[in-house]
């Protein structure tokens, strides 16, 4: 079967790209914050090692987070758009068991360059950033790189798990039931939510909001000023990474709430689509409310804390800025690359059933305005609760540099942000149809 | 826009359709003409590679001719553009299909409306409830595909197929995937289709009981037209299937 998993591979470049990136970027995001953890072991003081370990796992924890749900959302789309195919080699006999372990091969394989890949990246990546902390004197400047094996050992061996294991739900369900080379369309209830399901969006949301309740109630009159955003700075993320397992439910309730503005044939069906089918465009919502909380969340943070932050030096908050800075770049582009990679697996999935509509005397402008309009009732219903988990780290941080609950400026931040999300994700459907769809397919050449 | 008379749903005229170029050239319709009257139940048989598939697009305008005309209700579809052939797709075309090819997120009701709302036009509930009755799923409305059986599905496909009172249902092996009782209930709408409201049926087919159902069969081989019988029956369209290449061999 390990044969046949690297054949497939080579007829699928798109999803062995997403995979690579997701997985390659990923490590290369956890492993350089991992390394200075590392480095905290070695021969350095107690007060260089607290910020090291404070810098990497604080810091790094955040990364960590959006890192593993890129990982493991890339991995279940990638297997989980190959229904059909897997189907069709239980039907000419292999197992179930043989499925499974072709498609965990294949995704190892992919997942094992690019992780190897990014953890030599991240020796590189980690150096620079422990040379950035030296540079302004956050640590001693004696302080000298571990060898980094171990951090990224654990690093490389976390997101292996990670994308195995998301490979493996997909793949179980995929080879579950009689075997078929037409899986059903979606069914008339659409997936049933999973308790382990719930039970991790319940902890995420929970963790993130008993985070920002613990900045107001404790760390808000702490002497270090980092305190409070050391323990408030993670709850956007966390809320943002919990919503998505409820995405289709959140999705399903809210597209019928705005059902009634989408006018026209090619809303009309929009509004339906996105209703009956939540489930498949849950997962496109999933990352772009992680994009709008962690980009709101953190950017409007560190705008309150340049305004706010007393007795520190300046090299501490600029130091603590430009990272706050890169990390959010990092992870913007990272949550970007997964509303791409969402919106190009959703799409090549509904293929079939986009050119029906232009069969039965859709015009193309019709079929293209309906898929933009569900990517808007996505984005739209993304960026209002990426918003609201971006509060969950906004009003405690606010209230612990005593701008209230309402930070004092920089309000223009969210707004301006949320329509670079609705940009990015109408954008991301705007190509994905154009590749999943082209022109020929909706003319006359094809048959 | 020529000399149509009104009764004719649809004219084609020496139409040709090749793929391809050089060595790898496929010449898959090679001169057909046929008449349609409206009002008319026609079934197109041959075997597989005969061209069936590919008359039936070229009268969907779904693929351009290499050269011939087709003349729907009297429109000529090679004058017309992109949108022109999408917007004669949904008002004067109906569609019925093997995989029946129902949106998998709307339901009965509203999949038969699916033509009219593409329009931009306002169903009209009463019309499209009457039509699912006519199909007998008018107890079925609110159902989506997933919970429909495929002869279900295939009713359901052609109460969409004739909302909009089109010019031609056009019907390509709607019986293909399913089961023979299934399979007469579809054919038994679609002649009654015919003769209580007057529609016009071209179907594609290539079983010979299936294609007893119609007025009159077209034979097809090798792209061209080999052959004609009315008021088949079944033994006599496989009969006349079994020597095919005779009919070739006086065609030529």
């Amino acid at each position: 079967m390990t044969g046949l998993a690297l054949r497939s591979l080579r007829h699928r470049p798109t999803s062995f790209v997403a995979t690579l990136l997701a997985v390659g970027l990923g490590t290369v995001l956890m492993g350089s914050f991992a390394t200075l953890v590392e480095t905290s072991f070695g021969p350095v003081s107690d007060v260089d090692a607290e910020t090291l370990v404070v810098m990497g796992a604080v810091v790094g924890g955040w990364g960590t987070l959006i890192v593993l749900f890129a990982v493991a959302s890339t991995a279940g789309i990638t297997v989980g758009q190959r229904a059909a195919e897997l189907g069709t080699l239980r039907t000419v006999g292999a197992t179930g068991g043989q499925v499974t372990r072709m498609v965990m091969s294949e995704v190892l394989a992919v997942g094992a360059v690019a992780a190897l890949l990014g953890a030599g990246v991240a020796t590189l990546t980690g150096r620079l950033l422990l040379g950035a902390l030296r540079g302004v004197g956050l640590v001693g400047g004696d302080v000298v790189a571990g060898p980094g094996i171990a951090a990224l050992g654990v690093t490389v061996a976390v997101v292996l798990l990670t994308t195995a294991l998301a490979a493996l739900v997909t793949a179980r369900r995929a080879t579950r039931g009689a075997p078929t080379v037409t899986p059903a369309e979606d069914g008339p209830q659409g997936s049933v939510l999973r308790w382990w399901r719930l039970l991790l969006g319940v902890v995420l949301v929970g963790y993130g909001v008993a985070m920002g309740v613990v900045t107001i109630t404790v760390t808000a009159d702490s002497a270090d000023p980092y305190a409070a955003m050391s323990t408030s700075g993670s709850s956007s993320i966390l809320v943002g990474v919990g919503m998505p397992t409820f995405a289709p439910w959140l999705l399903r309730g809210l597209a019928r709430v705005g059902r009634p503005l989408l006018r026209g044939p090619a809303g009309h069906l929009a509004g339906l689509a996105t209703q009956r089918r939540a489930t498949s465009l849950g997962g496109v919502l999933g990352p772009v409310v992680v994009l709008t909380a962690a980009t709101v969340g953190t950017l409007v943070l560190v705008d309150i804390d340049r305004r706010t932050v007393v007795g520190a030096l300046d090299g501490d908050t600029e130091l603590i800025t430009l990272l706050n800075n890169v990390v959010v770049g990092m992870l913007s582009l990272f949550a970007a690359i997964l509303v791409v990679n969402a919106y190009a697996a959703v799409l090549a999935h509904r293929r079939d059933e986009l050119r029906r509509l232009w069969l039965l005397g859709a015009t193309p402008e019709q079929v293209r305005r309906t898929v933009l309009l569900e990517a808007a009732v996505v984005a739209v219903v993304g960026v209002a609760l990426g918003l609201l988990a971006a509060l969950t780290t906004i009003v405690p941080f606010s209230i612990a540099r005593d701008e209230g609950v309402v930070p004092d400026s920089g309000l223009w931040l969210p707004p301006v942000l949320a329509v670079a999300v609705l940009a990015v994700t109408l954008a991301a459907a705007a190509s994905a149809f154009r590749r999943a769809v082209p022109p020929r397919v909706l003319a006359g050449a094809a048959a | 826009m020529t000399n149509h008379t009104p009764s004719t749903a649809l004219e084609v005229r020496g139409l040709t359709r090749a793929f391809g170029e050089g060595d790898r050239l496929v010449r898959a319709l090679q001169g057909i003409d046929l008449t349609v009257p409206a009002g008319s139940f026609t079934a197109v048989m041959g075997p597989s590679g005969s061209g069936k598939s590919t008359l039936l697009s070229c009268i969907a305008g779904l693929e351009r001719p290499t050269s011939g005309q087709v003349l729907l209700d009297g429109t000529d579809l090679g004058g017309l553009g992109q949108n022109e052939l999408a917007h004669l797709r949904r008002d004067r075309i109906g569609f019925v299909f093997q995989g029946f090819h129902l949106m998998p997120y709307l339901t009965a009701a509203e999949n038969v409306e699916l033509p009219l709302r593409l329009a931009g036009r306002r169903p009209d509930r009463h019309q499209v409830v009457a039509l699912l009755d006519r199909v007998g799923l008018a107890d079925r409305y609110r159902h989506r595909p997933a919970e429909l059986s495929g002869g279900q599905q295939q009713r359901v496909a052609i109460a969409r197929a004739l909302v909009t009172s089109p010019a031609v249902v056009l019907a390509d092996e709607p019986t293909g995937a399913l089961d023979s009782a299934a399979a007469q209930d579809v054919l038994a709408l679609l002649r009654d289709a015919v003769r209580e409201a007057g529609a016009t049926v071209v179907m594609v087919t290539h079983d010979p009981v299936d294609a007893a159902h119609a007025d009159t069969v077209v034979f097809l081989a090798d792209g061209r037209v080999v052959g004609r019988m009315d008021a088949p029956s079944a033994e006599a369209v496989a009969g006349q299937l079994a020597h095919l290449d005779d009919l070739v061999g006086a065609a030529r």
